[in-house]
């Protein structure tokens, strides 16, 4: 089983800093070296490859394209093990699903750098039949033979791989002409792994970001990405926010100058609309405090991210709406999800009629805004007022440096995410939904969020205690992980039939 | 029958997510509720390889292992499990199985079978709520709790 060799470079202290170019080529040296794939890489010949490519296949001008015509593209996610099921998986959701970016998903072997039960993976599903393995192993294919699934579609692609250790899968991925990457160092640290240091995960982001950049310089605009929906488990605005402020200034750092926020859904119109606009103003305001004008930061909704429902019927409520939500809300992407999301992966005429679905919902919401909106104004307000104080403190605990002021604030439980399975979080940070449908923060742990802030989150969660009938306590964080997949019977019934 | 909270003490159970799997939250809600009804409860979290839940299980004398997988690649990760736990000694353990134990939308019956197969006591479809597990447990081990179940 291949190791995680932490590549922390000699002599390189950790900071927010660009790693300097001669550092950065060694890193690269001995990162390719780690699998046979890696010897395909020749940077200058990708980055050709790259801008050989018609623009519609580039994420980065798609991107900037959507946002300025007011567009609210759609993408699915989608990986299995076998370069053939993935080939159909692909042209499946471009031209079933009308898909206007088409995804790769690597499979969880490959996200966890284990490259050696991916290949038995491969084999084993050639062997069923069938996927074994939760998506695509890029890194054993490797960029000559992957570039077959780009050349496949006439979309752009993006990199969707859950982990904390990117380093050769982007190498591939790029190298393969994906134009899209999501993930990051804080994000994907704190929600996908349970021992990797926190300074580990941004210090892989920062090679990532480096890597991205370094495309930039030779005339390719990649589109990089943060999957702010963390542990998809309602996760309040607020929180997804500071992730993706964080996540941007670490980015930038390196010279990435296309750069995506990721939402998932809370599922309440007017609080998705409110973080939706929030998340670009205050990352816009934190990149500009630290000298960072020109970085685009466009905005991604995501479907709802926690327990889905067993009835398809349910499924494809949450579908639609969630592509209303996006469209409303005015995210320049919205990721898609299917009426099989409770079984876990959907086969590709599921996953192309969800895109479809969500693309209507899309074309109906698409003139709706909400901005003149009292309740709309006031969550916007609520949502500032929380993030403030805690990035302030956090860029404060760095003395100004983002990655050190982030270690020590996730040390301190001061920068927290509900749910996390990583040894490195406090995880003290505990929501739950209010009567009206808001996530509101029950717990904040040791984030300093103001006490007048917390005072209404723990109002409007006391109305919801009193109309359930629950005890105002931890109770209504766990009932509400469950809530949107219980049975319409138990969210809805009909309650005046005869006894 | 359900056994008492006295009797369900004496009980130990390993609860882990298998494999490169990271899906925490079920796994932490259940091994919450397990505690709350009285069982001891020996919590490994996300991304657990097997000889980790066997290895746990040896140390803490435990009665059953429940292994929670949600990401698709349970099957690769589970095969082999009860062959390790009769090698490491364990040849009474009680085993579960619970979550989305493959990639797609496949029949319950097939996927269930599958595990049986496999040598795990019981499995559970996705969408399991915890007094199920805990009426199955009770059913399972009241053998090994000693006196009479209530």
């Amino acid at each position: 089983m291949a190791g995680h060799p932490q590549l922390d470079p000699d002599g390189l202290p950790f900071s927010a800093d660009r790693i300097p170019d001669d550092i950065f080529d060694e890193m690269r040296a001995r990162n390719l070296a780690r699998w046979p794939t890696g010897a395909e890489i020749d940077l200058d010949e990708a980055a050709a490859y790259h801008l050989a490519m018609p623009k519609h296949k580039q994420l980065g001008w798609v991107m900037r394209r959507a946002d300025e015509e007011g567009r609210c593209l759609t993408q699915p996610r989608g990986g299995f093990g076998t370069l053939e099921l993935q080939k159909e998986l692909m042209t499946c959701l471009d031209k079933d699903g009308h898909a206007d970016i088409v995804p790769t998903t690597t499979d969880s072997y490959t996200r966890n750098e284990q490259w050696e039960n991916a290949a038995n993976g491969i084999e084993e599903s050639k062997k069923a039949g069938r996927s074994m393995l939760n998506g695509y192993p890029m890194v054993n294919y490797g960029p000559k033979v992957t570039r077959q699934l780009v050349e496949a579609i006439d979309k752009p692609a993006i990199v969707l791989s859950g982990t904390s250790m990117p380093r050769l899968t982007s190498e591939v991925g790029f190298a393969a002409g994906y134009s899209g990457y999501l993930g990051s160092g804080l994000a994907y640290t704190a929600s996908y792994t349970k021992e990797v240091t926190i300074e580990q995960g941004i210090r892989n982001y920062q090679y990532l970001d480096r890597l991205a950049a370094r495309y930039q310089d030779l005339g390719v605009e990649l589109h990089r990405r943060q999957p702010g929906f963390l542990t998809g488990t309602n996760i309040p605005p607020s929180i997804a926010i500071l992730t993706c402020i964080i996540d941007a200034l670490l980015a930038a750092g390196q010279g990435v100058k296309n750069y995506g926020l990721e939402l998932g859904q809370t599922l309440h119109l007017v609080q998705d609309a409110a973080a939706i606009r929030m998340a670009r103003e205050l990352t816009q305001e934190y990149l500009q405090r630290l000298g960072h004008d020109d970085i685009f930061t466009p905005v991604t909704s995501l479907h709802w991210m926690g327990a889905w429902p067993y009835d398809d019927a349910q499924c494809e409520a949450l579908v639609a709406y969630g592509g209303t939500l996006a469209a409303i809300g005015g995210a320049v992407s919205v990721t898609t999800k299917s009426s099989h999301e409770a079984f876990g992966i959907p086969t590709p005429e599921a996953n192309a009629a969800g895109l479809r679905t969500t693309r209507m919902a899309v074309y109906l919401a698409r003139h709706i805004r909400l901005d003149d909106m009292p309740e709309f104004k006031t969550e916007c307000n609520m949502i500032a007022r929380e993030v403030r104080p805690v990035m302030d403190k956090i860029l404060e605990m760095g003395d100004g440096d983002v990655a050190i002021g982030t270690i020590r604030a996730c040390e301190a439980g001061v920068m927290d995410i509900p749910w996390s399975p990583s040894n490195h979080m406090k995880s003290r940070v505990m929501p739950a939904r209010d009567a009206d449908g808001y996530l509101r923060i029950f717990d904040c742990g040791e984030m300093p969020i103001p006490k007048d802030v917390m005072d209404y989150h723990h109002d409007k969660l006391r109305e919801r205690a009193a109309r359930d009938n629950l005890p105002f306590d931890h109770e209504l964080a766990v009932s509400s992980v469950y809530e949107l997949s219980e049975n319409l019977e138990t969210l809805i019934p009909f309650p005046w039939a005869a006894e | 029958m359900s056994l008492t909270p006295e009797q369900r003490g004496k009980l130990t159970l390993v609860t882990g997510v298998i494999g490169a799997d990271t899906h925490i939250v079920g796994n932490r809600i259940l091994s919450m509720a397990l505690e709350k009804e009285g069982y001891k409860v020996v919590a490994l979290g996300a991304l657990t390889p097997a000889e980790d839940f066997i290895k746990a299980a040896i140390e803490t004398a435990a009665d059953a292992i429940l292994v929670s997988s949600l990401y698709g690649q349970g099957e690769l990760d589970c095969r082999g499990f009860r062959d390790m736990c009769i090698e490491a000694g364990l040849e009474d353990i009680t085993l579960y199985v619970g979550g989305n134990l493959v990639v797609g939308k496949q029949s319950w019956n097939d996927v269930e079978a599958r595990y049986r197969e496999m040598g795990f006591n019981r499995a559970f479809p996705p969408g399991t709520r915890t007094p199920d597990v805990v009426d199955m447990l009770d059913q399972d081990l009241k053998g090994r709790a000693g006196g009479a179940a209530a």
